[in-house]
């Protein structure tokens, strides 16, 4: 059950360092995307923030669920967080079925739909699964650990980050003129 | 402390994986016959206005003031693909259009190898790799024909004669409405139209 456990974490601390990587790499098209869920007349630039701040949100618990084990509080926030992902999934399903989530930036191309809603209900059912009980005093980790962890998530958030911006390069703002 | 190690076991393997997984997705994205037919822009397309002086000391626009251009996206190596340059010559004549080399970056050779192949007298700008991207343009010999507004008219990757002239003739084709797209913003066509 304890592996079960962690490997339920180790999932979804990935899901979030990828897809807060992703996002990053084109903020914009994100944007878009949290513009649909504000119905009130908002600042482009105030909009794009809330878009960097759910990404940068995404990628720090991502970090420190992986990171830091130990600390069963996080694994509250992740459940909590997954929980918002099906919200978000069956208002979008709701409000605005067919336009693209952008969850994972320009890495996947999915759509407000019902298998949407029902991916983040799985993602969510993993989140409980890892909020299952595991003794903390057996998750301590030392610190060459926590180094290599976190070098494997700043590569896994370089690598999502660097697909993202490559399957999406056609998507750059209008360029500058050039002269010689 | 045996649960903590098989944690850090179990996360560094699922991360690994998933670096690799990514790799994996986007070299296939990136690199498949389908990608490249992506490539460009699709016709009705606002194209990227620029100002660029050529050895001579002559300015080029583009938009251009003649009805059409014929942006070259390619250098020096365009001589190992004479049919290619079979088709310019064939096009040159046509005094509506305006034909220009655009390279990815300084390349003293691509003017003489223009001259040796017969192509003297077409421009050769130097461009940039931002430039190109601007063009979703990675692969070269590639063809785009931009009208005097400022809308891209055709675009492709070229290989031989054939399609250079099949190119002009697309160009020469009214533009759809649909495919007219407000000027403001580059986008990439979700389409491939390729020759």
């Amino acid at each position: 059950m304890d592996v079960l456990v962690l490997c339920a974490k180790t999932i979804l601390a990935s899901l979030l360092i990828v897809a807060g990587g992703a996002k990053l790499s084109d903020p914009a098209s994100f944007t878009s995307t949290v513009r649909l869920f504000i119905p009130l007349r908002v600042a482009w630039p105030l909009l794009s923030a809330i878009a960097i701040g759910v990404s940068l949100a995404e990628l720090a618990v991502g970090l420190a669920s992986l990171t830091l084990p130990a600390i069963t509080a996080l694994n509250a926030l992740v459940f909590a967080i997954a929980c918002a992902f099906v919200a978000v999934s069956a208002v979008g399903y709701a409000l605005h079925r067919g336009r693209s989530c952008r969850c994972f930036g320009a890495l996947s191309h999915r759509k407000f739909d019902a298998a949407g809603v029902l991916r983040s209900a799985v993602t969510a059912g993993i989140a409980a699964v890892a909020l299952a009980h595991v003794g903390a005093a057996a998750l301590q980790l030392d610190t060459t650990a926590r180094v290599l962890l976190l070098a494997a998530a700043a590569l896994l958030a370089l690598a999502a980050f660097t697909a993202a911006r490559a399957r999406g390069t056609g998507r750059e703002p209008e360029p500058k003129v050039e002269a010689q | 402390m045996l649960l903590a190690s098989s944690f850090v076991v179990v996360a560094l393997v699922f991360c690994m994986a998933t670096v690799l997984a990514l790799f994996g997705v986007t070299h296939v994205s990136m690199s498949g016959a389908e990608a490249i037919e992506r490539d460009g822009l699709a016709p009705g397309m606002p194209a990227p206005g620029w100002s660029l002086v050529d050895s001579t000391g002559k300015v080029v626009r583009s938009p251009p003031r003649t009805s059409l251009q014929l942006i070259m996206f390619t250098d020096h190596s365009l001589k190992s693909f004479p049919s290619v340059v079979d088709g310019l010559r064939e096009v040159m004549a046509q005094e509506r259009l305006e034909i220009v080399v655009l390279t990815r970056r300084r390349n003293e050779l691509a003017e003489s190898a223009l001259r040796l192949i017969g192509l003297d007298g077409i421009p050769v700008l130097t461009g940039s790799p931002s430039l190109y991207a601007a063009y979703n343009v990675r692969v070269t010999p590639f063809a785009i024909f931009v009208d005097s507004a400022g809308r891209v008219r055709a675009s492709s990757l070229v290989n031989h004669a054939w399609q250079v002239t099949k190119l002009l003739q697309l160009a020469d084709l009214p533009p759809e409405p649909e495919t007219l797209a407000p000027r403001g913003r580059f986008r990439r066509r979700t389409a491939g139209a390729g020759v």
